[in-house]
Parts: structure tokens; C-alpha cells; sequence
């Protein structure tokens, strides 16, 4: 006996829609989580290798306490944990203005937040110490050397790690599921409740996760390459 | 980028192309490895759950080694080993395909669209969709839940119910029963709609039984099954032999009555046409 594929259940009905309307949502979670995580990526990054202890040890804090905790994990604390405590007027607000997305969306950012951050600073540690120097000597603020030496020389470093982390968010999102998030993995799995077929509709889901992924990742190369410094970062011929 | 789009294609044509290619039946299978494997479930109290004692029992896991498990031996005529796995809405079928296991033993409704996929034994227990809410909410059943948020379980029957019949009713869906109740006693939703047993199940769990009230007329017709891969007669007849047997030897009522009587882990009834209905089943011998 073999398994007989039909894959016009993805187009029959309304399976067309929910896919479409699962990517719409998985890149809707994927991009605000990933402004979150960058932001915050930057500052506990860029925190932990200046010479101001408390601070540092905060940046410290951070990363390892939401980098060390499984996502699903945070799923259940921003959705089931947090609510309660905020106030009885926000709690409703939420309520009805997909308080699922938001947790969904804080557990992502904030957890990969903490995953960003050591790739800026290894980004940063990588830039020679004269540097920092040079630009000290030229009579720049702390501030002033990161905003404008070592970072915009950091971030250009850590393009294809960066990357790395970015695809990971994007695949992470499917675990906001656990918390009633309808987004592409979901779909699929609605999908297979409808028509009970489950590879058809996970086969669907994995390629729009792989073009995805993909076109990320060339457009991330492009940026690569546009954004190389000459001669400090070294390149390899693209084949 | 040639060399991706050359992956993609491998890709696509490899997934396209896959037979689940399988030379034995289950019997045959069962025999070599002299294990039976059923799926079912460690959260759906009393069909299946892992109780205080760490122990993973239930109502179906019950009749399958009171009732099939000893046929099976007797028909392979020599001692068959039962192994548990769990499985869940979006999983069994694909674990049946898999041939990860051999029969879905948990709380599967028996539906047309699934029957296209998986055979399906005759019914060993009736139900209907209700609601679990907090005593004294206004939600008296489907007709007042418009506008609400409802819970339901992801791959369940009941969600694709309310989706059709009110859309207006905001339907949170999540992967098992703790998590759905969860959101309830937090108040992320007002009401859980599932099988009425299972609420019921879920109800006498609970830490406080009588904060929840289990509401509305049945809303859905939900006939249990167990679910086996298809076209395999033989063992359907060996599972259906096993189930018909409990009912006329009245050891299912034993073990309705274990599960389910006055002093049994969630107190529910038989109703005398349920009753009536899975004697009709059983077929002379």
C-alpha cells in the first residue's frame, strides 16, 4: 500500500487563504520582534563592553537569564504570566487587541534580544583596541565613539551571523502556536484538521519557510556586500 | 543562486515523490516485533492521562488491554508486549502512516474526512461539544457566545464548529487541554468548548471543582473511535471482534463503571440510549 498524495487540498477551500493569511502573520510577529531584539541586541551588546560595572553586569544579566530559558518557556510567562499583573483596565485592552500576538511577539524579541546581543559584541570585541583609542584621542565622548566608530564598523562585521539570528527568529515564531498565535505553522496544522492530511499541508508549510528563509538570506548578502568597508573587512570573491 | 534553486527543485521533487512503502500489515508487524503500539493520550482524564501515581491509564487504554491486547496474543498465538505513545489531534494520523503506531486508542471522533485517511473501529463511546466556564458567567451556550473568546483545542472537531457556525466568536486555539485551561481560570478566555465528557473530566481535576460549570446542549455529535492505518482488515476485525466482545460480555460496562460510575474518577452516566446504541452495535457471531 502507498500513501496517496492529493495536494488540491491546499488550494481547495479556503486553504489558499489561511496560508496566506499564516505568512502574513508570521512575518507580522517575525518583524516586530526582530526590531525588539535588534534594539535591544545593540544596546545590551554595545553595554557590555564599556567600563561602567553596573551597567555591564545588567547587560550581563539580561543575556544570560533570557538567553538560558527555553522560548516556550517565555511563551507561557508573557502570555499567562505577566497579564495578571498589570493593571485590571490594560489587562482587558489586551484581551481584545490580541493579547496572544503581543506575548507571542515580547517572548521572541526579548529572547532573541538576548541572542543578538552577543553576536554585536563579538562584533565589537573583534575591532582592534587602537580603535577605540584613535578615536578617544580625537577627543569623542564614550557615546560618540560607539554611535560613530564602533558600532557602524561592528554592524557591518556581524552581517552574516546576524543573519543567522534573524532566520532563527523567523522559525522561532512557529512556537507562539503553543499560545493561540495563528501563524504559518498553525495554518498548516488547521489545514490537516480540515482535510486530515497532514503531510500535504506540512510539505506546504515547509517551503514557504524555505523561500522565505532563502530570500533572506540573499538579500541579506546583497546588504553584505554593499556594506563592506574596503580594505578593513576582507572579502572572498563570490563565486 | 543556480546551485539553490537546483536544491529547491531536488527538494520538491523528492518530497513529491515519496511512497510510505510497507510490505507487512499490522498483524504481520505486531507479530515479528511482538509489540503492539497504541497513541494516546497523558492530558484527556479519564480516557487517557497520567494520574497521581505517575502512572499513564485511562478508560481507553482500559479496553485495549482488557480487550484487544488479549485477542491480538490469541490470534498470533504468542504474548504480545502493549507500548504506549503519545500522541495528539495533529500527530495520530501521521503516526499511524508512519506506522510509529498501530492504533489510535484516546478520544479521536470517528468523522467523514478522517475516515478518508484512517479506518476507524465502531464506536466506543458517544459525546457532544459544551463549554467549561466559570460558575456564573452570562455564556449559556452556543447560542450567547458571539463575540466571546472561546478556547478550543488545536486539530479538534469542536473549533471547526464554532469557526462555521459563529465567526463572530473570537476562537483561541491551543495544542492540549491543560493549556486551554489555563488560559480559562486566568480569564484570557470566558469560555472552553470541548467534548462534554472530557470538560467533565477536566472539571473534576481541577483544583476546585465547583469554581467551574460545565454548560449548553450538546452542540456536535462526537462518536469515539479507534483509528487504525487503512485497508487492513484483518486487524480492523481483531479490534472490532475485541470491542464487540467487551460489550456482550459486559465487561465494558465493568469498565464504564470503574471510569466512569458514582465512585469512579469522573462520575458521568451512561445514558440509556448509549447504552442501547453500542449494544446495537455488536453483530452475531
Amino acid at each position: 500500500m502507498t500513501y496517496n498524495f492529493d495536494w488540491s487540498v491546499l488550494w481547495r477551500g479556503q486553504s489558499g487563504l489561511w496560508l496566506l493569511q499564516g505568512l502574513v502573520t508570521t512575518i507580522e510577529i517575525s518583524v516586530v520582534a526582530w526590531v525588539v531584539a535588534f534594539t535591544l541586541g545593540i544596546f545590551s551588546g554595545a553595554v557590555r563592553t564599556v567600563s561602567i560595572t553596573p551597567l555591564r553586569w545588567l547587560a550581563s544579566f539580561y543575556v544570560e537569564f533570557f538567553r538560558n530559558v527555553p522560548l516556550l518557556v517565555w511563551m507561557f510567562f508573557w502570555y499567562f504570566g505577566v497579564p495578571p499583573l498589570l493593571p485590571r483596565p490594560v489587562q482587558d485592552w489586551l484581551l481584545n487587541h490580541g493579547a496572544e500576538f503581543w506575548a507571542g511577539m515580547f517572548a521572541l524579541g526579548v529572547y532573541h534580544g538576548a541572542r543578538f546581543s552577543e553576536v554585536i559584541r563579538s562584533g565589537i570585541q573583534s575591532i582592534p583596541r587602537t580603535q577605540f583609542e584613535a578615536s578617544v584621542a580625537m577627543g569623542l565622548t564614550t557615546f560618540q565613539v560607539y554611535r560613530l566608530v564602533i558600532l557602524p564598523i561592528a554592524l557591518r562585521l556581524i552581517v552574516p551571523p546576524a543573519t543567522n539570528e534573524s532566520l532563527n527568529l523567523l522559525k522561532n515564531s512557529s512556537v507562539a502556536l503553543t499560545i493561540s498565535v495563528a501563524e504559518l505553522t498553525f495554518q498548516t496544522r488547521q489545514i490537516e484538521t480540515y482535510t486530515a492530511r497532514a503531510i500535504e499541508a506540512l510539505t506546504a508549510g515547509t517551503l514557504i519557510y524555505l523561500v522565505l528563509c532563502v530570500s533572506i538570506a540573499t538579500i541579506m548578502a546583497r546588504v553584505e556586500r554593499r556594506y563592506a568597508i574596503p580594505g578593513l573587512i576582507a572579502r572572498v570573491k563570490p563565486a | 543562486m543556480k546551485r539553490l534553486l537546483l536544491l529547491l527543485a531536488t527538494f520538491i521533487s523528492v518530497a513529491g515523490s515519496i511512497t510510505v512503502a510497507r510490505a507487512e500489515t499490522t498483524l504481520e508487524k505486531i507479530s515479528q516485533t511482538g509489540i503492539f503500539t497504541i497513541g494516546t493520550r497523558t492530558g484527556s482524564p479519564p480516557f487517557a492521562y497520567v494520574n497521581k501515581n505517575n502512572e499513564w491509564v485511562g478508560f481507553s487504554i482500559d479496553l485495549v488491554e482488557t480487550s484487544i491486547l488479549p485477542l491480538i496474543s490469541k490470534k498470533l498465538n504468542k504474548q504480545i508486549k502493549l507500548e504506549k505513545k503519545e500522541s495528539a489531534p495533529n500527530t495520530r494520523i501521521p503516526l499511524l502512516t508512519s506506522n510509529a503506531v498501530d492504533l489510535i486508542a484516546e478520544t479521536m471522533t470517528d468523522t467523514q474526512s478522517r475516515r478518508e485517511q484512517v479506518d476507524f473501529s465502531l464506536t466506543f463511546f458517544a459525546t457532544g461539544a459544551q463549554f467549561l466556564v466559570k460558575r456564573g458567567t452570562p455564556i449559556k451556550g452556543i447560542q450567547t457566545i458571539a463575540g466571546k473568546r472561546i478556547a478550543a483545542q488545536q486539530g479538534s472537531t469542536n473549533a471547526k464548529i464554532i469557526r462555521e457556525r459563529v465567526p463572530t466568536a473570537k476562537l483561541l486555539e491551543f495544542p492540549d487541554q491543560p493549556a486551554a485551561f489555563q488560559a480559562l481560570a486566568q480569564g484570557q478566555v470566558q469560555a472552553y468548548t470541548n467534548d462534554g465528557i472530557q470538560l467533565a473530566g477536566l472539571k473534576a481535576k481541577a483544583p476546585k471543582p465547583d469554581e467551574w460549570a460545565i454548560v449548553g446542549e450538546f452542540f456536535s455529535y462526537e462518536p469515539y473511535g479507534m483509528a487504525m492505518r487503512k485497508n487492513d482488515s484483518d486487524f480492523r476485525q481483531v479490534v472490532n471482534v475485541g470491542l464487540m466482545e467487551a460489550i456482550e460480555s459486559g465487561k465494558y460496562f465493568e469498565l464504564y463503571e470503574k471510569w466512569f460510575g458514582p465512585k469512579g474518577e469522573v462520575p458521568y452516566p451512561l445514558a440509556p440510549e448509549t447504552k442501547r446504541f453500542l449494544q446495537m452495535q455488536v453483530v452475531p457471531k
